[in-house]
């Protein structure tokens, strides 16, 4: 409960005699105002200032000596951290991991600009490399949460920049990104940090595979492996956090699939090796069911359903069929699940992942022999009572669950 | 009677997960040890920093000079009138100097080796891996921008040139240019001096 709601709520609650004055009181003590740290104000006035100085210092950089240029890139790094730890040591928390961001992202703005006023061309992956490595030793140092954050961003440039400018694929970064902020979000889950850390290693195994050119299908061995880390995890929330973006590519995917993979052309682009592909999402699938069997989950299993290959079938309709079958499955075992769990959040998904796949489902089979009107008017009927049926549903599961 | 998941979790994972790693809440880092691991990061960075720009220095003071011919692209269509874009006479080579198996691929890392004609270094071979070359020839990193039949375009990183405002403009489109390009044995580069060629009357731009 928040405090802001006691204070806008609880004298209303008093004037009807739910609590008393001392009760209201009481209550008003469990939850202290936060300390407003710094006032809006001050804060949208420093940040003008120093605007305005970023913009005579970019107005006039290439006309300024080179050591100035050095020492004002410099000073300000060291500032930052300086300002840092001195907002932190009076807790001010949240303007001093600004200040340290702010000094991370100075740090690889100085790599860049020095290179830059050197007209200096490096070939290799060290000089931002660097910068996702200081990011990862300050998230472990101030347990960060925003740094963390910065981190996973400054970890798919820096990789963007190597398969984009260098046209390599540094692995030591991706390990480094999943090893060091995994090992992080293992130790400390959460959620924010799991669903943006699978994100942006989900960017990095999308580069790899377009940087090796092969078949798109085996980004999914890296995303399934993503996901069965979210297996092990032993808090729940920030496991299923890890695995909702792998998931959200799988299902997209396999949407994809159900719309266009009647041409086999495209079907063909995706079909990897078979033995190769099947061995490796086969160990994937035994690390995440193994994971799932030793925390009790074995019965998110059926997430799995969506990483079937139906691309070997032969394209036409028989495989748009089979995937849509798949998805009905996906979606009706979520949705049966969320009933199960009593958890009303699951349950809006997994409504939603089931009208989705009607709707595809609905377009893929009919567009072709139905008047346009017609076809409008009965999938908008379907969908809406098939939202009623699932409401429905709903409300029964929850309207039982209400009396404990 | 099923179960939710999350009930299971806390009640079945007891038997199994005492024999797995079960991660210990990590606790914050002490506020003196965090200071003193902040201050040595700082250090580092900035030395880091430092190390570039000696680098810099470095590369010009122990590199190899070669000399290539370039023209500025657009040097009227300045966005801040802060950077040439340039076009070397070895950025576009001719298709059959590629000595690598198949067709060389988009964003691919090649090897150009230079040899000096008349003062000037131009391409005679891309290789897709660094080739051993004579004493009067120099390797070139690059990538391939784009592959067609007859030709490949390459990038070579140092496209771009800095300069002060207004010398841009100064230049004619076509204007030809000799810039000099330290290369480190390290493998670094950098332009070291660009001058403009005795057509026109302008004066030399150095970095």
């Amino acid at each position: 409960m928040s405090r802001k709601l006691l204070e806008t709520d609880g004298v209303e609650w008093v004037r009807k005699g739910i609590i008393s004055p001392e009760q209201h009181a009481q209550l008003l003590a469990l939850y202290p105002a936060e300390q407003r740290a710094i006032g809006l104000l001050p804060l949208l006035g420093s940040l003008l200032i120093g605007l305005s100085a970023l913009s005579v210092v970019a107005a006039n950089w290439q006309e300024m000596p080179e050591l100035m240029r050095l020492g004002l890139l410099l000073g300000s790094l060291t500032g930052a951290y300086a300002a840092a730890e001195y907002f932190l040591r009076r807790q001010y928390e949240a303007l001093g991991m600004g200040l340290v961001g702010l000094g991370l992202i100075l740090f690889g703005a100085s790599i860049v600009l020095t290179s830059q006023m050197y007209q200096l061309i490096g070939y290799d992956l060290t000089g931002l490399l660097a910068w996702a490595v200081v990011g990862i030793l300050l998230t472990w140092l101030y347990r960060s949460q925003f740094v963390f954050l910065l981190t996973v961003v400054i970890g798919g440039i820096v990789q963007g920049y190597n398969t984009g400018q260098l046209g390599v694929f540094s692995y030591f970064t991706a390990a480094l990104t999943a090893g060091g902020l995994g090992y992080y979000w293992w130790r400390r889950p959460d959620s924010l940090l799991g669903g943006v850390l699978a994100t942006g290693l989900l960017w990095q195994a999308a580069l790899l595979i377009n940087h090796l050119h092969i078949k798109i299908t085996w980004f999914f061995v890296p995303a399934m492996l993503i996901y069965a880390a979210g297996d092990w995890q032993t808090d729940r929330p920030a496991g299923r956090a890890l695995q909702g973006p792998p998931l959200v590519a799988a299902f997209l995917f396999t949407l994809g699939l159900a719309l266009f993979g009647e041409t086999d052309t495209y079907a063909g682009e995706l079909r990897p090796p078979l033995l190769a592909y099947l061995a490796a999402l086969g160990v994937v699938l035994a690390l995440s069911l193994w994971g799932k069997r030793a925390r009790g989950r074995l019965s998110s299993a059926t997430d799995w359903l969506l990483l079937l290959p139906g691309f070997y079938l032969p394209g036409g309709l028989p495989l748009a069929v089979a995937t849509l079958v798949v998805l009905y499955a996906y979606s009706g075992s979520v949705l049966a699940r969320a009933h199960h769990e009593h958890n009303p959040d699951r349950v809006t998904l997994g409504t939603a992942l089931f009208i989705l796949t009607t709707a595809v489902a609905y377009f893929k089979l009919t567009w072709g022999f139905m008047d346009k009107s017609l076809f409008f008017l009965l999938g908008g009927l379907l969908l809406l009572g098939l939202w009623w049926v699932l409401r429905r549903r709903a409300t029964q599961t929850f309207s039982v669950k209400a009396p404990d | 009677m099923p179960t939710s998941p999350e009930l299971s979790s806390s009640n079945a994972a007891t038997p199994a997960a005492t024999t797995l790693p079960t991660p210990a809440p990590l606790p914050q880092v002490q506020e003196s040890r965090r200071r003193q691991g902040v201050r040595w990061l700082v250090v580092a960075q900035v030395l880091f920093v430092l190390a570039v720009a000696a680098a810099g220095y470095a590369t010009a003071a122990f590199g190899r000079t070669i000399t290539l011919r370039s023209t500025p692209v657009d040097p009227r269509d300045l966005l801040y009138g802060d950077y040439l874009n340039l076009n070397y006479s070895i950025s576009q080579i001719p298709g059959h100097l590629w000595r690598g198996p198949g067709r060389p691929r988009r964003k691919q890392a090649v090897y150009v080796v230079l040899e000096s004609r008349q003062g000037n270094y131009e391409a005679v071979g891309v290789y897709p891996q660094e080739p051993t070359v004579p004493a009067n020839q120099v390797v070139l990193r690059g990538w391939v921008a784009d592959a067609f039949r007859r030709s490949i375009r390459l990038r070579y990183g140092f496209e771009r040139y800095y300069v002060p405002e207004d010398t841009g403009r100064k230049l004619k489109p076509k204007q030809s240019l000799r810039v000099q390009v330290s290369i480190a044995p390290w493998g670094q580069a950098r332009i070291k001096q660009v001058d403009v060629l005795p057509t026109s009357s302008t004066s030399p731009t150095t970095p």
